[in-house]
């Protein structure tokens, strides 16, 4: 299957759930509402002809204005590629977790919610992961953090 | 018989055998620096360097160093990679379990100031001299075998040079 | 035995050990010298690579990524480099191509030569450690030669390689590559059929295919389950549908078959490198990009085959010279991810095996 096939394919079988965005430079980019998120993850998973079955990479994102997470996924029976978000707003950074679908998931989840404060639903362990036990200064990666030891790069 | 050779040498013969007589210091020293034994401590780059100066080509154990796993056995540690904040207290575990006298050798940039990870990092201990008491420090982003190698003999001549009296200085 | 209590309790393993590759701390609840439970606790080694990379030009983020998996960093910089060059549509010229390849296939036979160094030292035999990393310098001296570092590369660039190889270089890697190939059938007669080694690998820490897919583990763990999978063939990037190699798989999904994946891959990669020592074409070793360089905006996520498995960058750029996000991803993640799956129910010198087996770095999982 080329990747103008899957297009379509995926046009034909989401029509409404998955939109292309024109984002993606290599495979396609498709955004996916979050309440529709379950289950159009267990659709690619099971669909006959596409059998997502590899979780490759969950990522949250902080552009400035909102939050996404990037979901990318493979198949390993028919070579394909595909990526997908979900775009939340800083007011609703909620998200439920996909690892009934893709156990792969768990411990991205985990970092996600770790480093962003995106809370996970339905996480089995949301904990502690890579940061010191005793750490309160907040959620490091968000564009807007700060902390009185952080030493930015100057300007050359 | 070189290490004789190399004693201050005051020697005297007596019949049916022969007698050096030097002083305490330089035989402790000299006995201590051929033979360092360090810990087996290695995080992140810099620990490959270190697994391949104690392995075929630049062999570690003509300087008489091996390693061990546990610092009770050990003299010297070689802080080898960068240590995060995280990390920091079981550092000071480690050279706490040590037995003295002990040794620190700060090796990469990592160790000397946080490297390449001193500009917008949020979890990196920047330079572990306020962690451990250092005595030598080794840049490089990883360093040579054989800068490493140079470091340890530098170590070497620090440890021939001392006196029996700082020992006593070094506890308190 | 009956009337007698036991009951369960925990053992702390790390996060400084001798056996943990790096400083992973694994907390073991025990019945006996039989392991119940594993639960791993990383961060130990948590850089931040991710928050650097945002204040960093892209060509800047390269050394960077070079200390996220510094054995195999050449991959990384592949990796980094195929997500920009895809961003901006640059075309990378055939030279610059070839010597990727022979760069990164170089790379995974000196991580596969620690592994056999360290796997065979941690289960007890400390000869083959000397004799790995003896043939490791070899393929250092080649790279020393090209880029002057010994670790940590930084030769991959956006658009191409930084500097092109001299004179003596082609005749000294097929020196070293056919000296690699008689000493392999040393080193396999010292270990494959040797009575100790196959009573501690072989049987020990079954992985099941479904199990590794579903928890998305991959690289020579994945081929050792059965499962053909290599995206050098799957999914093919740079120029590697032009050369022919088996993919090495192994049916039983134990430690020993997870070793012999590992020596079979080396092999292959000898016969990749051969075929493209021969057919090494002149030209430009790197396209024309400005060093003020500024891709579109978009994203993209490129992968890489590793030899811990999938290395994989995702880029969102909104037109900078700084790349919004960088988010990295590391065949190792998964497999220590899947460890509590598969590794409970030996002796717990299974699981140093088993872990030995495994090939974790642990910057790949702390990033």
């Amino acid at each position: 299957m080329t990747r103008d096939e899957l297009k379509s394919h995926i046009a034909g079988r989401f029509e409404g759930r998955m939109t292309l965005l024109d984002t993606g430079r290599y495979d396609p980019m498709y955004e996916v509402k979050r309440s529709d998120l379950l289950e159009v993850a267990k659709a690619l998973r099971d669909d006959e002809r596409v059998k997502f079955d590899f979780l490759c990479n969950l990522g949250g994102v902080d552009t400035g204005e909102r939050f996404e997470i990037v979901y990318s996924v493979a198949s390993t029976i028919n070579n394909l590629r595909l990526d997908f978000k979900v775009i939340l707003p800083y007011e609703a950074a909620e998200i439920e977790s996909v690892q009934e679908v893709w156990p792969a998931a768990n411990w991205h989840e985990r970092e996600m919610w770790e480093l962003y404060g995106i809370n996970v639903l339905n996480h089995e362990n949301l904990t502690r992961f890579l940061l010191p036990d005793d750490w309160d200064q907040g959620y490091p990666l968000r564009k807007d953090w700060d902390a009185p030891d952080f030493v930015r790069m100057p300007e050359l | 018989m070189g290490v004789i050779r190399k004693l201050p040498l005051y020697a005297e013969r007596i019949p049916g055998g022969s007698l050096v007589m030097t002083s305490l210091e330089a035989v402790l020293g000299q006995a201590q620096a051929k033979s360092l034994w360090y810990l087996l401590f290695g995080t992140a780059c810099c620990a490959i360097e270190l697994m391949c100066t104690g392995a075929s080509r630049y062999d570690f154990d003509r300087l008489g160093m091996i390693f061990r796993a546990t610092p009770r056995q050990s003299d010297l540690i070689i802080v080898a990679g960068t240590i995060t904040k995280k990390m920091a207290p079981r550092l000071r575990r480690l050279y706490d379990q040590m037995a003295e006298p002990r040794y620190v050798i700060a090796m990469g940039g990592c160790t000397i100031s946080g490297g390449p990870f001193y500009y917008d990092c949020y979890s990196v201990e920047k330079g572990i001299d306020h962690i451990v008491p250092v005595d030598v420090y080794i840049p490089g982003c990883p360093p040579r075998p054989e800068s490493l190698m140079e470091g340890c003999i530098h170590l070497q001549e620090k440890l021939k040079k001392t006196k029996l009296g700082d020992w006593q200085e070094k506890q308190a | 035995m009956d009337g007698l209590r036991t009951e369960e309790f925990v053992v702390n393993m790390g996060p400084h050990h001798p056996a943990t590759h790096g400083v992973c701390r694994l907390m073991l609840t025990m019945d006996g010298e039989r392991v119940m439970r594993i639960e791993p606790v990383i961060g130990y080694l948590h850089r931040s690579l991710e928050k650097i990379c945002e204040n960093r030009t892209y060509a800047q983020c390269i050394p960077i990524l070079d200390r996220f998996e510094y054995v195999t960093s050449m991959s990384c910089n592949q990796a980094f480099a195929l997500a920009a060059e895809k961003l901006a549509g640059i075309e990378v010229p055939e030279r610059a191509e070839y010597l990727r390849v022979i760069m990164l296939e170089l790379n995974r036979i000196a991580s596969h030569l620690i592994f056999y160094g360290v796997t065979a030292m941690d289960i007890g035999a400390l000869t083959p450690f000397l004799y790995g990393l003896r043939e490791r310098e070899g393929i250092i001296d080649l790279f020393e030669m090209t880029c002057g570092q010994r670790l940590t590369y930084n030769y991959i660039r956006i658009g191409g390689v930084s500097k092109d190889i001299p004179a003596q270089f082609v005749p000294q890697c097929r020196t070293v590559l056919s000296t690699i190939r008689e000493k392999l059938h040393d080193y396999e007669g010292l270990l494959n059929e040797n009575p100790i080694w196959l009573v501690r690998t072989k049987g020990v820490g079954y992985l099941a295919p479904e199990v590794a897919i579903a928890y998305g583990v991959s690289g020579p763990v994945l081929r050792a389950s059965g499962v053909n999978y290599d995206i050098r063939r799957n999914d093919p990037y740079s120029i590697y549908d032009r050369f022919d190699f088996q993919v090495a798989v192994r049916p039983n999904g134990d430690c020993y078959d997870r070793y012999l994946v590992r020596l079979d891959e080396i092999k292959e990669s000898i016969k990749i490198i051969e075929q493209a020592l021969d057919g090494l074409p002149d030209g430009p070793i790197s396209a024309k990009v400005s060093p003020n360089f500024k891709p579109p905006p978009g994203e993209v996520y490129s992968r890489v085959e590793n030899s811990r498995g999938e290395l994989g960058v995702y880029i969102q750029s909104d037109g900078g010279k700084k790349p919004l996000r960088v988010k990295t991803r590391g065949g190792s993640f998964n497999q220590l991810q899947a460890l509590p799956v598969f590794g409970t129910g030996g002796l717990i010198a299974d699981l140093v095996a088993i872990f030995a087996t495994l090939d974790v770095i642990m910057p790949e999982v702390d990033r």
